[in-house]
């Protein structure tokens, strides 16, 4: 039972981070019935912002200009940085997406994907190849709760994603700008008619969602603080592959298999050699998308990839 | 048993029924039209019949063998064959690629002749191709062979789809709104078209038209649809004078010019 | 059209129309043996031109590399390609375009596949000569034509089917694993699996049907695939053969036998370039030859409208089973080339990288083309060999050229057009009225 415990609040940690960047994946199709390939990057990007963020803080505070507690410096690190980042994803958007609104949406598949490049490559050639360590900003604290070990760290990473998830939710339920997403993830053609400019629309979601990833990439810098300019390909791919089984477009599907394939990547190397990990949740994956071909909460639907 | 019989058909969209209690026999050589105001269900009839929807309840003949349930390139190959409503064209493709397309279910050559590209091959698209022409010339475009059909005006690509259905060498074609959209001299060439088709190939033709006109002159029989019900069935002079049609359907003449 | 500003614009004009009508009386033929002398001449000539021209040896790739690894030797270069390549290919194909001409109608006069091997035996020689100068070459040949062939079997499903699939890097990975095993085991000795189990004698003459075998083996993966998407329509194919892409990759590298992480080595050296170009052409035929046909028109109409197509009697799903496994069986054959070409495979190859590669090619050249993909594939694989000096900027500036060509051509350069070999190999007698 601890052992099942244990895990449990290991599994929680890490889908945390694939829920919030299959988030960002999701809200995107929602609104383009387009994937954003680039997100991945987005949220290694995000990492790497956070990473200078957090080292610019500490550095001021270290110097005496910043008198601020570590807490506070981690907090307004997660802010800054996602709000730096969602301009990444507004970039994103306006050069790789909006020239390609009327092509087939393949093409816009592989912009995203060339970006993705672009943004790897740039990093690699800005900060070059050697692996940035994340600043230590809280000192770790292990609790132990009969036999299950929690650290104050994976406390705060769990919290702060839920309730990441908890604004986005008030978010598009109770603003206008919230509710405008959601109806044009119901119908793409009418709303714009209805004065509600798709443009910026497409950009607003691209920017939660690339915040989300940022934050995403911060949480997963303070859990392991190595990082690389690779790091977003697995984890982009395997969050598409949770908000594929989420449901495209449903943000609560996303959420939900992000935190699934959290745990059934870390039941099944608990269980199985740690190689056969991919193996094994990729094969579940592919099982349950037989299955259930659109996700979990994901509507029938028809759209093609149009020539 | 009719060429066409349809017994008892039912279908359902979720919770609406589009269709209910539908009973057809459509004889060989015979036209026959279906009217009825928008959305009375008289394309899901065609889709039903085809394939495309299966029905919810009913059962579907076709020269005496049931075809309920049965995918629609079966039933397309069976000799049922149709023109749709909204163009479904392929918009990539030459006129000439769309009629030699729909002979794909009677090419011999199979997959060794098209890797290899054998000399049975060549023989049997040249035959195709020889075809193809002589039913463009047909319905009178053998001119536009080689273009692709987005450019073409809207007369032509309804053309196309009647040519491409006729290249199946159907028994029964359902024509869906032939002459939506076309201008009265056009409208008078596709009935010039449809009856030398009729004459030709001895078809039995089942259309769908909005234009009562072309309907009573052209069909023998001719059915009324109101959600999805059969309200009246007979001669074209028996319809114009039946009351529950002008009520259901006459009386809207305003709407129907307005489309 | 840029006419040319200032100077005697009708003249210039008028010597730009002569010379572009001279060429477009050249025949396919008249350019071969253009390039091929232009081969012979850097043959024999190229070691001492370089050398008195400064470089520091013939140029390997047209001059690319040096440019950009020692700018200051630019005007040497360009001086060394005009002169063994340009000027004798422009002179020998003008030259020689009226006997090639003959030569093109009477080839012609007998049916089409003698005049096209002849054409493809001059292609070959010249080929064969051009890379014998260096391994590197060679190599970089081999690759290229390999990636010619991945990328026309991905277009038949990407671009003729239109579907998405991104599973092929996990066909080339089954067909070179396939492959390999089949060498090593009854071919070779090795340290995997131990003495050879056929006379070694045996293996050269096996090779096309090992390659045969290995297509197989890919396509039989695709049906894994293809079973489930085919009943579903939408992108759901792009997503299916994403996850068997990692479950591919994963289980290779959790397999013992097949080398784990580290791979295979030491195969074999069967993929010699004749036999790469021979598994290329016969690639590109075979393939052309199914898109051209009717049977394979199908795709386009299932592409186009699934349920107009099925109206029309063509069974949709058989159609786009073919296809698919297909382009599998293609991608399985290229891979078993690859890890013969290489004599080295592991896990590693067959990753996400390659899959942006192989897309890149096919969506670069242009959907729903033969020519697309042999541009697509010939300009990105020389590219990124030409650009190798520019080390991480290579991976920015590739991407952004395809970026470009995807805002300004949505479906690639050369899209939607028809690979028509007649016309290809036929004399150019009269440029205004093309016969
Ligand atoms: N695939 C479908 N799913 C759900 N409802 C459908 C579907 N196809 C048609 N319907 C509904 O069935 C009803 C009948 O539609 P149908 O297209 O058959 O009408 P119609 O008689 O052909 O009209 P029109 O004259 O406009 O062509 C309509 O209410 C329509 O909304
Ligand atoms: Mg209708």
């Amino acid at each position: 039972m601890t052992f099942f415990l244990q895990n449990l609040v290991n599994a929680l940690q890490w889908g945390s981070f694939y829920a919030l960047i299959a988030l960002g994946y999701s809200m995107v199709y929602g609104i383009l019935m387009l994937f954003n390939f680039a997100h991945g990057d987005i949220f290694m990007v995000g990492a790497y912002i956070g990473f200078g963020v957090a080292t610019g803080l500490t550095a001021l505070a270290a110097m005496g200009m910043l008198a601020l507690p570590n807490w506070v410096i981690l907090v307004l690190t997660i802010l800054i940085s996602m709000f730096l980042t969602s301009f990444v994803g507004i970039l994103v958007e306006r050069l790789g997406y909006r020239p390609l609104r009327d092509a087939p949406r393949a093409s816009a598949a592989i912009t995203g994907l060339m970006i993705g490049i672009i943004l790897e490559t740039g990093n690699l050639a800005l900060l070059g190849a050697r692996r940035v360590s994340f600043p230590s900003l809280i000192d770790s604290v292990t609790y132990n709760f009969g036999g299950v070990y929690v650290t104050n760290k994976k406390i705060m990473i769990v919290a702060v994603s839920l309730a990441l998830m908890a604004a986005l939710h008030q978010f598009v339920s109770r603003t206008k700008w919230g509710m405008a997403m959601r109806a044009m993830a119901f119908d793409y053609v009418v709303v714009p008619l209805m004065g509600v400019p798709l443009n910026t629309i497409a950009a607003l979601t691209f920017a939660i969602g690339s915040a989300l990833a940022a934050a995403a990439g911060i949480l997963f810098g303070v859990a392991y603080p190595v990082l690389d300019p690779y790091m977003g390909i697995v984890f982009g791919w395997k969050a598409f592959v949770a908000a594929i089984l989420g449901g495209r477009g449903s943000i609560m599907g996303a959420t939900l298999a992000g935190f699934l394939l959290g745990f059934i990547e870390i039941f099944v190397a608990m269980i199985f050699p740690s190689t056969l990990r991919d193996l094994i949740a990729y094969s579940i994956i592919l099982l349950i998308l037989v299955f259930r071909p659109h996700g979990f909460f994901g509507e029938a639907y028809s759209a093609r990839l149009r020539l | 048993m009719a060429l066409l019989q349809v017994d008892h058909m039912t279908h359902f969209f979720g919770g609406l029924r589009a269709v209910h209690d539908y009973n057809l026999s459509l004889e060989a050589g015979q036209i026959r039209g279906l009217i009825g105001p928008n959305g009375a269900g008289k394309t899901t009839v065609f889709n039903l019949l085809t394939g495309i929807h299966t029905p919810t309840e009913g059962h579907i003949h076709l020269d005496g063998q049931e075809i309920t349930g049965k995918p629609p390139h079966r039933i397309a190959s069976l000799g049922l064959a149709r023109t749709f409503q909204n163009l479904c064209l392929w918009r990539h493709m030459t006129v000439l690629e769309h009629v030699k397309m729909a002979r794909y279910s009677r090419i011999s050559y199979g997959l060794i002749g098209a890797f290899f590209g054998t000399p049975k091959r060549h023989r049997e698209e040249a035959a195709i191709e020889a075809k193809a022409h002589t039913l463009l010339q047909l319905v009178g475009i053998d001119h536009l062979a080689d273009q692709v059909v987005v450019n073409l005006p809207y007369g032509a690509q309804r053309r196309v789809e009647l040519a491409r259905a006729l290249a199946i060498e159907p028994k029964v074609l359902f024509l869906d709104e032939p002459t939506a959209g076309m201008n009265p001299e056009e409208l008078v060439q596709m009935m010039e078209i449809i009856r030398r088709v009729h004459a030709e190939f001895d078809l039995a033709i089942y259309l769908i038209e909005h234009r009562l006109k072309m309907v009573m002159e052209l069909c023998e029989v001719i059915q009324t649809l109101v959600f999805g019900e059969v309200v009246a069935e007979g001669p074209p002079e028996e319809i114009q004078t039946n009351p529950v049609v002008i009520e259901a359907y006459l009386g809207k003449e305003g709407v129907e010019s307005s489309c | 059209m840029n006419t040319d500003s200032g100077e005697t614009p009708a003249a210039s004009g008028s010597l730009k129309k002569r010379l572009r009508r001279d060429l477009a009386r050249v025949p396919l033929l008249a350019w071969l043996w253009g390039a091929m002398a232009a081969v012979v001449l850097e043959r024999f000539c190229g070691p001492q031109l370089a050398d008195l021209l400064g470089l520091p040896k013939v140029p390997v790739l047209f001059g690319f590399l040096i440019i950009l690894k020692q700018p200051l030797l630019i005007p040497s270069t360009v001086v060394f390609i005009t002169l063994i390549y340009g000027l004798p290919i422009l002179l020998v194909s003008r030259l020689l375009a009226r006997p090639a001409n003959r030569l093109a109608a009477f080839l012609l006069q007998g049916p089409l596949a003698v005049s096209v091997l002849i054409h493809l035996a001059f292609f070959y020689g010249t080929l064969h000569l051009w890379s014998d100068m260096s391994a590197y070459r060679v190599l970089t040949l081999k690759l290229t034509l390999i990636a010619v062939m991945l990328t026309l079997s991905l277009n038949v499903i990407n671009g003729y089917m239109g579907e998405f699939s991104c599973s092929h890097p996990a066909f080339m990975a089954l067909g070179a694993y396939a492959a390999s095993v089949m060498t090593l085991a009854f071919f070779a000795k090795d340290k995997q699996f131990g003495e050879a189990l056929l006379p070694t004698a045996l293996g050269p003459f096996m090779f096309p049907l090992v390659l045969v075998v290995a297509g197989a083996v890919a396509a039989i993966g695709a049906l894994v695939i293809a079973i489930p998407s085919f009943r579903t329509r939408g992108d759901y194919l792009a997503i299916i053969s994403l996850a068997f892409l990692f479950i591919v990759k994963s289980l290779i590298e959790n397999l013992e036998w097949l080398g784990g992480p580290r791979g295979l080595s030491s195969q074999p050296n069967y993929a010699s370039l004749p036999t790469v170009f021979a598994w290329a052409t016969a690639c590109i035929w075979i393939i052309n030859n199914f898109v051209r046909s009717t049977l394979g028109k199908a795709l386009n109409a299932v592409r186009d409208d699934e349920i107009a197509a099925d109206a029309m009697t063509v069974d949709t799903r058989r159609t786009k089973m073919v296809a698919f496994l297909f382009g599998a069986f293609w991608a399985g054959v290229a891979g078993g080339l690859f890890a013969h070409v290489l004599r080295y495979v592991n896990p590693g190859s067959f990753g996400l990288q390659n899959l942006a590669e192989v897309l890149a090619m096919v969506y670069f050249g242009g959907l729903n083309s033969v020519y697309g993909s042999i541009v697509g594939a010939v300009s990105l694989s020389l590219l990124g060999e030409a650009l190798r000096p520019l080390e991480l900027f290579k991976w920015i500036i590739i991407p952004l050229m395809l970026i470009l060509v995807m805002i300004f051509r949505p479906t690639g350069l050369i899209a939607f057009r028809e690979f028509d070999v007649r016309k290809l190999v036929q004399p150019k007698l009269n440029p205004d009225h093309e016969v």
